[in-house]
């Protein structure tokens, strides 16, 4: 037998990784592929708790973008786009996160859009160079998905949570 | 006689051996593969195998009369290539079982350079249920329109539609007509529920129409529900039609559809199967699998694996191409089409009993692979390795070879998340949840950080509401599964 170091899973003799934690069993030996993470990949927390996916007509969308003092409060209409304005090609985005360093951060002009159905809000990627992550899952572009109060949603790397009221 | 049978190999002897080599060779196999002995599944196949082989070869008369029939066979090299790592070399003689992973890769050998003439038969079943209108639909008919396309004259092409019901839209014949067929896709309109046995029969039936053996013969099951109270019947079509020569793959789309049926049906088949979560992806998806099938270099390839007495196997998997599990229960194990310009790799886990084990050398079981090289006047290539290691008293510090350790290193994240499964549905949520934590670790740790997200979220999924989602099952199998291969074919 051979016990794991990491979780004190017996194994079998002639194993190389735990089977029950997955950690090389042979940590002395320099051989293995494993990639190191970047220092960001941190960064993000996956929410926990799931809120109600309701939303009516007197209701209103809170976004706190990560870091910022203020929340933002809007009331979206049919299709409220995300992104951040551009001058040259006239681009303005109805909710314009400019001045949240959504250049540096990976925010295209026209990242994403939210989307009033019946009772419901969805968000949709809107194509971005560098995607729209939903609770850390990415979405396909074009595909709309409900959104629910607490969710986090990243677009490139900023981070914001949406709160329903 | 079966001319068509590789005698030699089977007994691992040269051509030219003598009696008395042969009779060795004989005795040393049935030593290892008799029945009374060896009670594996695979023994006993190849234990048949070895008998005849020896009854023709054991006899003068119809020893020559083989020799003249394979003459011009005799002479060449071995159409395929076996290669083989060990983790170790060494075994410490133990009173416990211990592991030992062999992977095995095959590699055609090219020098005929026979690969991408073979034509392929191919049948497309498509699901046209309620569920599959809008996008779904639009991108499986482009998808199905581009093979059309990218296929030549020489191919076959069928297309078979089903919801409850299942219509042949295209009938099976040679692709000399690429317009009047694409415009036959084009009438495909999605309506009604999901019913696969149906329309695997007639695809089936499609393809069988022109079973010849310079053919890849092959059905696409493009599909995004479930079937209810068919599947049963479906393996069963799945093994028969892999009887006939046609191999199967699977492509899910969306997140209803049941992935350990189509995972069987592939498996059973030598097939593959794939999950696609968004309807862009399958042009690019379906184009490939096609591409791996136009480039087949040996079609109805299987593996027989034999472990001697005091081995047990305890999991196949084909790590590339077209990463899946195998099942063990039957053997011969389905290899489906072996790809010319890819190398098949395959890993075995097998446990050892060492205890009553002399030192020395020690026989661990033998590999056994054939299958038909396309082109070829119709012969059952066959490669053979017998696995040994040394049973040794002293522990012997060995480092497994990089290759091996690679690739289990990626077959270790596959089995956490099909470990957290088999703890959910033990009813055991804690276990689950703490097994999806480390694979989010290990996924993190090997730089997959959107998968290791996904780990993380339907962690904390399943100690909320004790299920995973749908999706997110899906997507960690076979997100887990397609790291298999380091190459993008697969």
């Amino acid at each position: 037998m051979q016990r794991c170091p990491h979780c004190n899973h017996d194994n079998l003799e002639g194993a190389l990784f735990c089977e029950e934690c997955g950690f090389n069993l042979q940590s002395d030996s320099q051989n293995t592929i494993t990639r190191q993470l970047d220092d960001e990949s941190n960064e993000f927390s996956v929410k926990s708790g799931w809120g109600t996916a309701t939303f009516r007509d007197q209701n209103e969308v809170i976004i706190h973008v990560r870091d910022a003092p203020e929340p933002v409060t809007i009331r979206p209409q049919v299709e409220y786009l995300i992104g951040r304005s551009d001058a040259t090609s006239g681009i303005k985005p109805d909710l314009d996160l400019t001045t949240y360093e959504a250049l540096d951060k990976g925010v295209s002009r026209i990242h994403a859009a939210l989307r009033r159905g019946e009772d419901v809000i969805s968000i949709v990627d809107l194509d971005s160079a560098n995607g729209t992550y939903l609770n850390g899952q990415r979405l396909a572009a074009h595909q709309p998905r409900l959104l629910r109060d607490g969710d986090e949603i990243r677009l490139g790397k900023l981070v914001m949570h949406i709160y329903f009221k | 006689m079966r001319v068509n049978q590789d005698y030699y190999a089977l007994l691992r002897v040269s051509p030219g051996a003598g009696e008395e080599e042969l009779r060795q060779a004989y005795r040393l196999a049935a030593r290892r593969f008799h029945p009374d002995v060896n009670k594996t599944p695979g023994s006993a196949i190849l234990f048949r195998e070895i008998n005849a082989a020896y009854e023709v070869l054991s006899d003068a008369r119809t020893r020559a009369e083989y020799d003249q029939l394979l003459a011009d066979h005799l002479n060449r090299l071995p159409a395929l290539q076996l290669e083989t790592y060990y983790s170790r070399s060494h075994l410490k003689k133990l009173g416990e079982p211990q592991l030992l992973y062999v992977m095995l890769h095959l590699q055609p050998v090219l020098e005929m350079n026979l690969i991408s003439d073979a034509p392929l038969n191919l049948g497309l079943v498509i699901d046209r249920s309620k569920s599959m209108q809008g996008q779904r639909m639009q991108h499986v008919k482009s998808a199905a329109r581009r093979i059309v396309d990218e296929s030549r004259p020489d191919d076959i092409i069928s297309v078979v539609v089903f919801s409850d019901d299942a219509d042949v839209i295209v009938p099976a014949r040679k692709n000399s007509d690429p317009k009047s067929t694409k415009a036959m896709i084009s009438t495909i309109r999605a309506d009604g529920a999901t019913e696969i046995l149906k329309g695997l029969h007639k695809g089936v039936d499609q393809v069988e129409r022109n079973l010849e053996g310079r053919y890849v013969n092959h059905l696409i099951l493009i599909t995004d529900g479930r079937t209810f109270g068919d599947e049963e019947e479906c393996l069963a079509l799945a093994a028969e039609a892999h009887a006939k020569g046609i191999g199967i793959s699977g492509i899910g789309i969306g997140e209803d559809w049941n992935d350990n049926f189509l995972d069987a049906i592939a498996s059973r088949t030598g097939g593959s199967s794939a999950y696609i979560s968004s309807p862009y992806a399958v042009t690019g998806f379906l184009n490939d699998r096609v591409r791996t099938l136009a480039t087949a270099y040996a079609e109805r390839a299987s593996l027989v694996v034999a472990p001697s007495t005091g081995v047990k196997l305890d999991a196949v998997t084909r790590m590339s191409p077209n990463p899946i599990e195998l099942s063990t229960d039957d053997q011969p194990i389905p290899l489906g089409t072996i790809d010319g310009l890819a190398t098949t790799s395959v890993v075995f886990q097998f446990q050892v009993e060492t205890d009553k084990a002399d030192l020395g050398e020690f026989f661990i079981g033998r590999l056994d692979v054939s299958g038909e090289v396309l082109g070829s006047a119709q012969m059952q290539e066959r490669a053979v390795e017998d696995l040994t290691v040394q049973v040794t008293e002293e522990h012997h510090e060995e480092n497994p070879p990089p290759e091996l350790l690679d690739a289990l290193s990626r077959l270790m994240l596959y089995r956490l998340q099909d470990r957290a499964r088999d703890a959910l549905e033990e009813g055991n949520v804690i276990e689950a949840t703490r097994r999806l934590e480390f694979l989010a670790t290990r996924l993190f740790e090997s730089g997959e950080e959107e998968l290791g997200q996904a780990a993380m979220y339907e962690a904390q999924r399943v100690s909320q509401t004790q299920a995973l989602s749908e999706e997110g099952a899906k997507r960690l199998k076979y997100g887990t599964r397609a790291l298999f291969s380091s190459d993008d074919r697969g």
